[in-house]
């Protein structure tokens, strides 16, 4: 017996055409975690997401659910339960009878069948709408109708299938946070796919970031902004900057760069005896964590790292002002600023300016940009 | 302005004649049913309107010179002919479109297999199989090899329908249901089957419309005990009498009564699909 709710080993796809559609999958999601896939259009998400709920073939791996493999188990006796991005609905039953379709198949009796029911109708707040069928209800009630029929079931596992993508940004919002308490409270495993990364970042308790058909890095959303494991997560999850560079040292814990703008060091996303000095390499660091200053004020303060260069843009949005400074030798650089950190500073186009980080909040990641 | 006015008399005039072919001869039968008897002929002018030919047909009238028309036990078996066929050409029909909503290998030429029974002529095909029958000592009868080869005509129609409506059909409802742990048979029964019912309607107003007034296949292989159809050409090689319009005027409000039972059906059901689409319109705006 394990632990775990899920594990896939080594899952991987491949569709009738010859798509390789996933590869080398491996996760092992605990009882009650929230699991956000994210990656762009076309990675494998849905494939994954469809393997699991048995309506796509596994080409070879295992799935297994509380420790019993159901690698080759039909949908119907699979303990999970998918919600599809356009929600699914049965149009010629009412709600009630939509939600009560799936008890029915299920060994149980009418009484337990109504109470069930009745129980998940005041928790999604269906209530007012039993009665009604799919063309009377609003696109949150829909939203909520395929959560309660998926629910009912008392699946082990809940997979949802970027199931926000047709709501509206506030709608998208409040039941984000609805989706978030529902799994708190249900204390039921939910695989969340979504093409939207801060929707990813807020919602899971951890990320599973893939690029075509296979994993690149799963973390806690705070450590995927912050860590990224790879050229790839570096760029697609968060507000990076990246100096492109080669590996020159590697120690425990630390390492360092050779960019056309200096040698920088950061913390290392590789194990130590992973890499070579020499080989291609980035320093990455969130947007957030770089600061911009005049180039006069270049303060003594040996525990930041630093850069030279001019500004060429100002382009002030709200509250904050994005300056494009022109770096030697790489691509010109966009950084994010309070406007009251800019204005009043001596910031103007031509100017030079500095631009400053800590070096403990930097990564080093292999590979190119 | 001038092009648009030309445009429009040429368009009247079209659809005019459009509708006077189509319907002139239905109104002629009708006025000439209503022909005195058991004297009048099937000409104008009208001697004397009566209903005289509409009590023959129905076997009221008095026994005359003219004899009924032999085409109660054809009636009948036209439309045992027609149900059967209606049946099993959509029950299969449905399941060969459903079978077709995976790729599979060789669907191109399943699709063409099937579509070839209501592309190759009747006559052909009707002088084939009496040949062949004749060749394995079959016997040539309405219920039997008549009856094969009016599935084999009116099933491609029943498919080609339900291949249309499947086309429409959003599978994820399908998935949806398995993935609550309902079995597909259970699915198709609860899910598919009463969303594609208005498809199915339609399959079996092909299959039976078709069947039920074949006259090629059926004149061939349908033996001795004639269809409808072959019964009253029979009438009409010797000599014709109005009763055969009364009995045109009989079956076409028969026929328009069956349309009207499958109109009010498909209006409930579509109605509700309406109300569907009508709701998905109102969230997209
Ligand atoms: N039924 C199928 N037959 C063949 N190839 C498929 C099929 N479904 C998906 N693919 C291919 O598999 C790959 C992964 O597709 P998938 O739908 O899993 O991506 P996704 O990550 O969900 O993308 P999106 O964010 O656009 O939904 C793509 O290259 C796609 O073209
Ligand atoms: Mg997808």
């Amino acid at each position: 017996m394990t632990h775990y709710d899920l594990e896939l080993v080594k899952l991987r796809k491949v569709y009738p055409g010859g798509t390789v559609a996933v590869e080398e999958f491996d996760l092992s999601v605990k009882r009650g975690e929230f699991i956000s896939f994210v990656g762009p259009s076309g990675c494998g998400k849905t494939t994954t997401l469809r393997m699991i709920a048995g309506l796509e073939s596994i080409t070879s791996g295992d799935l297994v659910i509380r420790g019993k493999n159901f690698t080759n188990v039909p949908t119907e006796h699979r303990p999970t339960s998918t919600i599809f991005q356009n929600y699914a609905i049965f149009p010629h039953m009412t709600v009630r009878q939509n939600i009560e379709f799936g008890l029915h198949v299920r060994k149980l009796g009418a009484a337990e069948i109504k109470k069930r029911t009745d129980a998940i109708i005041e928790k999604l707040e269906l209530g007012d709408v039993v009665n009604a069928r799919e063309s009377a209800l609003s696109g949150g009630q829909k939203q909520r109708l395929s959560l309660a029929r998926g629910l009912v079931t008392e699946p082990d596992i809940l997979l949802l299938d970027e199931p926000l993508g047709a709501l509206d940004a506030n709608l998208r919002k409040s039941i984000q946070e609805e989706l978030k308490i529902l799994q708190r409270e249900l204390n039921i495993t939910f695989v969340f796919v979504t093409h939207a990364q801060s929707e990813a970042l807020s919602m899971g308790d951890r990320v599973v970031v893939m690029n075509a058909g296979k994993v690149e890095q799963v973390s806690a959303p705070f450590e995927l902004y912050t860590r990224p494991q790879s050229a790839f997560v570096a760029r697609f999850i968060g507000r990076n900057r990246i100096i492109p560079g080669e590996l020159a040292e590697v120690a425990e814990g630390r390492a360092s760069v050779i960019t056309p703008l200096g040698k920088f060091s950061g913390v290392p996303s590789f194990k130590q005896g992973a890499a070579s000095v020499g080989q291609k390499a980035m320093l990455v660091a969130p947007s957030e964590y770089i600061d911009i200053v005049p180039a006069h004020e270049k303060a003594a303060d040996a525990s930041f790292e630093k850069a030279e260069g001019t500004v060429m843009t100002l382009e002030p949005v709200g509250h904050v002002v994005y300056v494009g400074v022109e770096l030697p030798g790489m691509a010109p650089m966009r950084i994010e600023a309070y406007r009251e950190r800019i204005e009043g500073r001596n910031i103007e186009n031509g100017s030079r300016v500095e631009l400053r980080w800590k070096p403990e909040r930097a990564t080093i990641v292999l590979g190119e940009m | 302005m001038q092009d648009a006015k030309f445009l429009k008399i040429g368009l009247g005039t079209y659809t005019a004649l459009f509708i006077a072919f189509l319907y002139a001869p239905f109104v002629v039968m009708g006025i000439l049913s209503f022909q005195q008897g058991p004297e009048g002929g099937p000409q104008f002018p009208i001697i004397e309107w009566s209903t005289y030919w509409y009590q023959h047909v129905l076997g009221f009238a008095p026994p005359s010179r003219v004899a009924p028309l032999p085409i109660g036990e054809a009636l009948a078996r036209s439309i045992t002919l027609a149900v059967a066929t209606m049946i099993v050409s959509t029950v299969l029909g449905t399941l060969t479109a459903q079978a077709f909503r995976r790729h599979f290998k060789g669907s191109g030429f399943v699709f063409y297999l099937v579509v070839l029974g209501m592309m190759v002529p009747g006559v052909l095909l009707g002088l084939g199989m009496a040949l062949v029958a004749d060749q394995f000592g079959i016997p040539r009868t309405w219920w039997g090899t008549a009856f094969v080869l009016h599935v084999v005509y009116t099933y491609p129609f029943a498919f080609l329908v339900m291949l249309a409506i499947f086309n429409r059909f959003d599978g994820s409802v399908e998935e949806a249901a398995w993935a609550l742990g309902v079995p597909p048979g259970r699915t198709f029964r609860k899910i598919t089957f009463p969303i594609i019912f208005p498809g199915v309607l339609s399959a079996m107003l092909f299959a039976f419309t078709l069947s039920y007034d074949e006259f090629p296949r059926t004149l061939f292989t349908g033996g001795s005990e004639v269809t409808m159809p072959i019964a009253i050409y029979g009438t009409f090689a010797v000599e014709i009498h109005p009763n055969l319009f009364a009995f045109g005027v009989l079956t076409t409000v028969f026929s328009f009564a069956l349309l009207t039972v499958y109109g009010l059906l498909m209006m409930a059901s579509v109605r509700r699909a309406k109300v569907r689409i009508s709701g998905l319109q109102e969230e997209i705006e």
